[in-house]
């Protein structure tokens, strides 16, 4: 087994060595070819090192880069996926690239964003020590099935787990995972109070609203955004938890957040965002990472991809953010309308397999919300069914033009001058990205 | 003014796959026709025991802990639901709330859930958990004596059988079965469907079906409704079903 363990190392690094030699970047191509011929394409590399996973429905980009810079800053050597590529094959894919001739894997740590649905088959195949579970929430439901099966996955795993588990002690989907093995005394909770914005009633579609251990209706004091919120239960008190890191005085305007009596400066101004760096401030407080690498990551930090990216065209500014599911979407139109004045919408819906064929989930998306939104720019593969979904929650239809074509969209939304915002879905974020970069740079 | 009563039962827990958009694609095109529709929900702790003022009886799909949560309360409501049935209201019931009113539901361990019994027909979830009926689906039925296409998005592991009426043949995806070739159950004032997308946001013809039954039930006089600017959903339509169609032609 060892021998032909050795080959497929081997293999792998001919086929990458073959896709440079040819430039094709092929992502996880070479770690499907292995998979072929090993179901486990994750149990042929030796890992001596820690590793660090993050997990969950939203954020798991962000904060996987954020701990994988954080640990740079500690001057430590680290191999991380920053780009996605989250699957068994992504995670092979990447490993091939990092390892020696016979499999070994040498790091001082492995920082991994992982897809829900695949931690237990990672994870099955090389020790994990910390992982991070950030929310789980309504997404894809065609390809991952409802969110309930996609807890169950991983709550599967964290029964025999007995490693650090972080949690968003939150959102009562996770908080699930601390009770899953009794045994394991490495639970820990991260929490936030109340923000500005944070509601008495929940305000979008959110899931767990009943206790998973009794069955009760869950009581919130308050809502956070979505099922996100200080919640517990009635009946059997799930959800009173001791947080390890908890988040006071979050202002999304001078965008800063408190934490153990520190005040940090941040370059996110989002609720989503701030439990985002309180799950990345737990795990560098465990870790022991000094206050000076936290500030920096925190204070200089951000992903160009899509997230709250900021592009300009001849003075008028546009902010392109990626939403794959209502809770995401949801979030960015409440930023759409912090923006203060009048501004335009591009939106941009596929249906592609990585998106989920099924688009109905944007019915759940409140756009009764809109406000001085001047005109609406669909696209994507699904242009038609977004722009049905905005005329029917009562905007009106005569200011919404649909263009399936990306550069069309484009180049109208672009026609007129002023404040603009882009939503992209999850396979038409980097598209959009290539399209507003062509138009920009070709017109400049 | 014209006006039409509506019951939306469970909708805090029948809101799969946005279901509830249904709700609000007759609300925009009642009111862009100045008849009064109003929309009364029924939680689990509702209060409203006489269903005979509604028009429409609304039930969306779940998951299945959430479906496992209503069973109860909508046996309460047995007596109220069949009474409104046969005094001609119209029952509008997608994939959870098609299945509950059938005879029973036995899920993927075999353990049989108790349906309404309003409808002959029963469901059997495939022991198999990974097989589900998932992807887009065109269905050809007969809405007011006009052929149309329904376009809507399925994603069910229940096999329902025993429907005597269907609502249409399957051009493109599952429908009641994996191989039945129908999909749904049909009465004049039933539509019972696994449809999501939410089914209604495609397929204005069926809301108008909807609508003007409605409307028209308690008067002796029939009315015409008012034509509505439905070009954004027509080119939906019609590029959908170029893109089906024609993969279907392929395969």
């Amino acid at each position: 087994m060892k021998l032909f363990n050795t080959a497929l190392v081997i293999l792998g690094k001919l086929i990458i060595g073959t896709m440079k030699l040819f430039r094709f970047n092929g992502g996880n191509l070479p770690g499907i070819i292995i998979q072929k011929l090993r179901y486990n394409c994750c149990e042929i590399f030796t890992i001596d090192c820690p590793i660090v996973a993050c997990t969950g429905t939203n954020g798991k980009t962000t904060v996987t880069n954020f701990i994988a810079n954080m640990f740079q800053q500690e001057g430590k050597n680290i191999i991380t996926n920053p780009e996605g590529n989250n699957l068994d094959t992504g995670i092979c894919s990447l490993l091939l690239k990092n390892c020696s001739m016979t499999g070994k894997v040498r790091a001082d740590c492995l920082v991994l964003e992982v897809d829900e649905s695949h931690v237990p088959v990672i994870f099955s195949q090389q020790k994990l020590d910390t992982l991070v579970v950030l929310n789980f929430f309504r997404d894809q439901l065609d390809r991952n099935g409802e969110v309930e099966t996609l807890i169950r996955k991983v709550e599967g795993f964290c029964k025999t787990f007995d490693g650090n588990l972080f949690l968003n002690g939150d959102d009562p989907n996770v908080v699930r995972l601390g009770y899953a093995n009794p045994e394991n005394k490495n639970v820990r909770f991260f929490s936030a109070d109340r923000y500005e914005y944070a509601t008495d009633f929940l305000y979008e579609a959110g899931e767990g609203m009943f206790c998973p251990l009794c069955g009760k209706a869950l009581v919130y004091d308050y809502y956070q955004y979505s099922h996100i919120g200080r919640f517990h239960c009635p009946e059997c008190g799930y959800g009173n938890i001791e947080p390890y890191a908890k988040l006071t005085k979050i202002d999304l305007d001078s965008r800063t957040l408190t934490v153990d009596g520190k005040t940090y400066e941040t370059s996110y101004n989002s609720i989503y965002n701030m439990y985002n760096l309180c799950a990345v401030y737990s795990v560098a407080k465990f870790y022991g990472f000094s206050e000076e690498t936290i500030r920096n990551t925190f204070m200089k930090l951000k992903i160009n991809n899509g997230r709250m990216e900021e592009f300009s065209y001849r003075g008028s500014r546009l902010v392109l953010n990626l939403a794959k599911n209502p809770v995401g979407a949801n979030m960015t139109l409440r930023m759409l309308n912090e923006m203060k004045g009048e501004k335009e919408l591009l939106f941009v819906l596929n249906d592609n397999i990585a998106d989920g064929c099924d688009v109905s989930w944007i019915w759940d998306i409140n756009f009764s919300i809109f406000r001085d939104v001047s005109r609406v720019v669909t696209s994507g593969t699904r242009a038609y069914d977004i722009a049905i979904r905005i005329k029917y929650a009562g905007y009106d239809y005569g200011k919404i033009e649909v263009y399936p074509d990306l550069d069309d969209a484009v180049r109208e939304l672009f026609s007129k001058d002023g404040q603009k915002f882009a939503i992209a879905n999850y396979s038409a974020v980097q598209p959009v990205r290539a399209a507003l970069k062509k138009f920009i740079g070709g017109n400049d | 003014m014209d006006e039409i009563k509506i019951l939306h039962m469970f909708p805090a827990l029948l809101n799969l796959y946005g279901d509830s958009g249904n709700m609000e694609v007759l609300k925009y095109r009642c009111a862009m026709r100045n008849i009064r529709c109003t929309v009364d929900e029924y939680n689990i702790d509702s209060d409203i025991t006489d269903f005979s003022g509604y028009d429409l009886i609304y039930l969306g799909g779940g998951a299945d802990l959430e479906q496992n949560a209503i069973s109860g309360g909508l046996m309460k409501n047995k007596e109220e639901i069949f009474k409104a049935h046969a005094a001609g209201a119209f029952l509008l019931l997608i994939c959870g709330g098609y299945q509950l009113m059938g005879k029973f539901y036995r899920d993927s361990n075999g353990i049989e859930i108790p349906g309404l019994g309003l409808f002959d027909y029963y469901t059997t979830a495939s022991r198999e958990k990974s097989s589900r009926c998932i992807g887009n689906i065109i269905v050809e039925a007969e809405i007011d004596g006009v052929s149309t296409k329904i376009i809507g998005f399925e994603n069910h592991g229940g096999m329902t059988e025993n429907v005597k009426t269907p609502l249409g043949k399957v051009l493109y995806g599952f429908g009641n079965t994996e191989k039945s070739g129908y999909e749904g159950y049909f009465e004049k004032n039933v539509i019972a469907t696994y449809l999501h997308g939410p089914l209604l946001s495609k397929n204005p013809a069926v809301a108008d079906y909807i609508i003007k039954y409605c409307l028209n039930r308690k008067k002796s006089q029939p009315a015409e409704l008012a034509p509505l600017d439905d070009t954004i959903e027509n080119k939906c339509r019609e590029m959908l079903l170029e893109r089906l169609l024609k993969s279907n032609e392929k395969d």
